[in-house]
């Protein structure tokens, strides 16, 4: 069982691979031809039936790419809203769009400052209240967006204005909607988690290849302590935040009762680490890792803004040390 | 805190099979009426002479529920599937087991050595006795012989139908007790330094064989020189064939690195997990952060050694596995017991002895954390791990040869 997903998650890991690796930017019709928006997307409306641990593979992938896309807004966030909500004709109707990709969606999880690939998007799902208090969805077309550019060029993030929101007929989520919220986030902060490891896997891979080739002092400098050493750290880090994302990721795909906690746990201990790990890369590579050119500050740039969305490590921590009391 | 074991519990249950959850269910009810209550208290400040009893009779006891070596081969007297030795180490572990430290070498080093290089003669004379209680040291490093171990100067010269043996060893955890040794001498002067060595089992009692303890910095002295003054090993003793016995050693010395570190790893994220947040005012949103930094390092450690287990036993583990999971627990193991110094203030520097029989967190902080260094220079130091890592794990070029 295990073996016939993981043949799976390898060829998926494989494509991905090869079609984010041809360009940094990658456009909304490419990913719904590689059916990547319509994975998580049950079978009657056109998707691919899979969950959560395939969205984490391409996640990751898209990570190690360090690619521009809306694969976070549509594919991650919105679908996982629409996958919580109760039967309705409009939710099925856009997870079919998704699907078809006549539709991109994206969603806000968390603040409204900062809203993933909402700049241009067809549909915007806000999480809101209704007058009761409960938290319900609002699927519009016509809310207020402004970009919010950051130092990441290969995120586009924009603030909602919700003025106006009508919440009459707004989307309910299926179950416990507080419960449904937090596992929005979790779900949301997972994806990052993995987008992280991504990157570092692709900067420790970037470094030891680079080490072996440039020589100083008559050798490479990756027969050097000081580097290999080094490296060796990033590795035994990328290890255990492995472990961490997989646990998380797991939680997430089979809905468990501790993934909260798996969740704070991946989210700030990949996306803490990545930051270190893409800065020793850059350090490693020296002064030619400084340039523009070399394009490690793409990654370290993602890594530092990883860190921030959906919760820093250290509010992810806090969460943690409510159970110590 | 209860909380998090609660959700943890139901996290294991929930992702094993019912035979597994019925085996849990036996380990915690064999737990509850076998642990020695209040063990860690008895054992502080005991006799060495007293720590040996309790470790044997606590080796015993394990013997007799089939708990001592589940990793044995069934026709050994092992045989117990890895599923369940890793749910026999978690439920030792959230039970605070006293930890078997005399039987370690035995249980680990010596029959790995004897199930992978020795004869049938060898395995017949000793792996029955190692379950009666037979103890063991491992006799490698030497004062010039450390990271460096190949190049060891202890020498067995052919003499008959045996051998002769010269030397010194060091850093011998708990010679005094053993029975036997694990002995690494060079049969060959001439031969490059790892084509020249030999391995032999080492009767203690033979004469010319003389131990006397080194005080550690804890201030404890279970490690031991071995001195070695023509000692008489008969050739049926030589493990694998003459000038064979580097590889004889690395054949076995990482064999035990799996389960052991497996359960090395439940103890810290159990009983040292719950010292340090008993220890803590969790109220101190700078400790509780900390708290969490090291939660969060605990369960990766405790992933990472499941999946070495799970990978040595399919025979998938890299090069470089066992290396990343030692470093990793040494280094938070000595930061964890530095932060629980730092916490413990002025107070925990009162604890003067610890409990024996313990693991390598017994919540008397200062001297865990004097004792951690036990952890990141034997067994392959910290630095050569790295380098292992670097040059096995990610293929980097090796350090030109000075040679």
């Amino acid at each position: 069982m295990a073996t016939e997903f993981e043949e799976f998650h390898a060829e998926l890991r494989s494509v991905a691979g090869d079609l984010l690796a041809k360009d940094r930017s990658v456009e909304w019709p490419v990913l719904v031809d590689a059916g990547w928006t319509g994975l998580e997307v049950p079978d009657e409306f056109g998707g691919a039936g899979a969950t959560f641990a395939e969205t984490a593979v391409i996640c990751e992938e898209i990570g190690r790419a360090a690619s521009a896309n809306s694969y976070l807004g549509s594919a991650v966030l919105a679908v996982g809203i629409l996958k919580a909500l109760q039967p309705n004709a409009i939710r099925d109707e856009l997870l079919c769009g998704i699907a078809s990709g006549t539709v991109r969606a994206a969603a806000a999880v968390g603040s409204l400052d900062f809203v993933a690939d909402a700049e241009g998007a067809d549909r915007l799902l806000v999480v809101t209240h209704d007058s009761d208090g409960t938290p319900v969805v609002v699927a519009s077309a016509g809310l207020a967006v402004t970009p919010r550019p950051v130092v990441d060029e290969t995120r586009r993030l924009a603030s909602v204005s919700t003025d106006g929101i009508e919440t009459t007929g707004a989307l309910r989520f299926d179950g416990d909607p507080e419960a449904a919220v937090r596992r929005l986030h979790d779900r949301a902060a997972v994806a990052v988690a993995c987008d992280s490891l991504g990157l570092s896997e692709a900067m420790l891979s970037a470094t030891v290849s680079y080490a072996k080739v440039r020589h100083q002092f008559g050798r490479p400098i990756g027969s050097f302590q000081a580097v290999k050493h080094a490296c060796a750290d990033m590795s035994v880090k990328i290890s255990v935040a492995r472990q961490l994302v997989v646990a998380a990721v797991d939680a997430v795909a089979q809905d468990r009762p501790d993934v909260d906690v798996a969740a704070a746990m991946a989210k700030s201990y990949a996306t803490g680490t990545a930051v270190d790990i893409v800065g020793k890369a850059m350090q490693l590579h020296g002064g030619i890792g400084y340039t523009w050119e070399s394009g490690i500050h793409v990654y370290l740039k993602r890594a530092v803004l990883n860190r921030s969305l959906f919760g820093s490590p250290a509010e992810h921590r806090s969460q943690l040390t409510k159970r110590y009391v | 805190m209860s909380r998090a074991t609660e959700s943890e519990d139901m996290h294991e249950i929930s992702s094993e099979s019912r035979t597994q959850a019925q085996f849990r269910q036996r380990v915690r009810t064999w737990c509850e009426e076998h642990i020695p209550p209040d063990w860690r208290a008895a054992q502080t400040g005991v006799s060495d002479q007293e720590f040996a009893r309790f470790q044997k009779a606590w080796f015993a006891e394990l013997h007799s529920a089939g708990y001592a070596v589940p990793h044995w081969p069934r026709e050994w007297g092992g045989g117990m599937p890895i599923a369940e030795q890793i749910v026999l180490y978690q439920e030792l572990a959230a039970h605070d087991a006293p930890r078997l430290v005399l039987a370690f070498v035995g249980i680990h080093h010596a029959a790995s050595t004897l199930l992978v290089a020795g004869t049938d003669e060898q395995r017949r004379r000793h792996l029955p006795a190692i379950l009666d209680g037979e103890i063991w040291v491992q006799g490698f490093s030497e004062p010039e012989a450390g990271s460096d171990l190949a190049s060891l100067r202890t020498t067995a010269r052919r003499a008959g139908d045996g051998y002769v043996v010269n030397g010194q060893k060091l850093w011998a955890s708990g010679g005094m007790h053993a029975d036997w040794c694990l002995l690494l001498a060079r049969t060959d002067p001439d031969a490059p330094k790892r084509k020249g060595i030999s391995y032999f089992l080492l009767d203690m009692a033979t004469p010319g064989v003389e131990v006397r303890p080194i005080r550690n910095a804890v201030g404890d002295s279970h490690f031991c020189e071995i001195f070695l003054n023509d000692v008489q090993i008969p050739a049926t003793n030589l493990v694998g064939a003459e000038n064979s016995g580097w590889q004889v050693a690395q054949a076995t010395l990482g064999a035990e690195r799996g389960m052991t570190m497996l359960e090395l790893a439940e103890r810290l994220g159990n009983a040292g997990f719950c010292w340090l947040v008993r220890a803590c005012p969790t109220d101190d949103p700078l400790v509780a952060d900390r708290l969490a930094q090291f939660e969060t390092e605990i369960t990766g450690l405790r992933g990472l050694c499941r999946q070495l287990v799970e990978s040595n036993d399919a025979g998938t583990a890299g090069a470089a596995d066992a290396s990343i999971v030692k470093l990793y627990y040494s280094e938070l193991l000595q930061r964890m017991t530095d932060f629980g110094a730092e916490i413990g203030g002025v107070a925990a520097h009162t604890d003067l002895v610890k409990s024996a029989s313990s693991g390598w967190e017994s919540g008397s902080w200062v001297l865990d954390f004097i004792g951690s260094w036990e952890w990141t220079i034997p067994g392959g130091s910290s630095e050569i791990q790295r380098t292992i890592i670097a040059e096995r794990g990610l293929g980097m070029p090796r350090e030109p040869s000075v040679a």
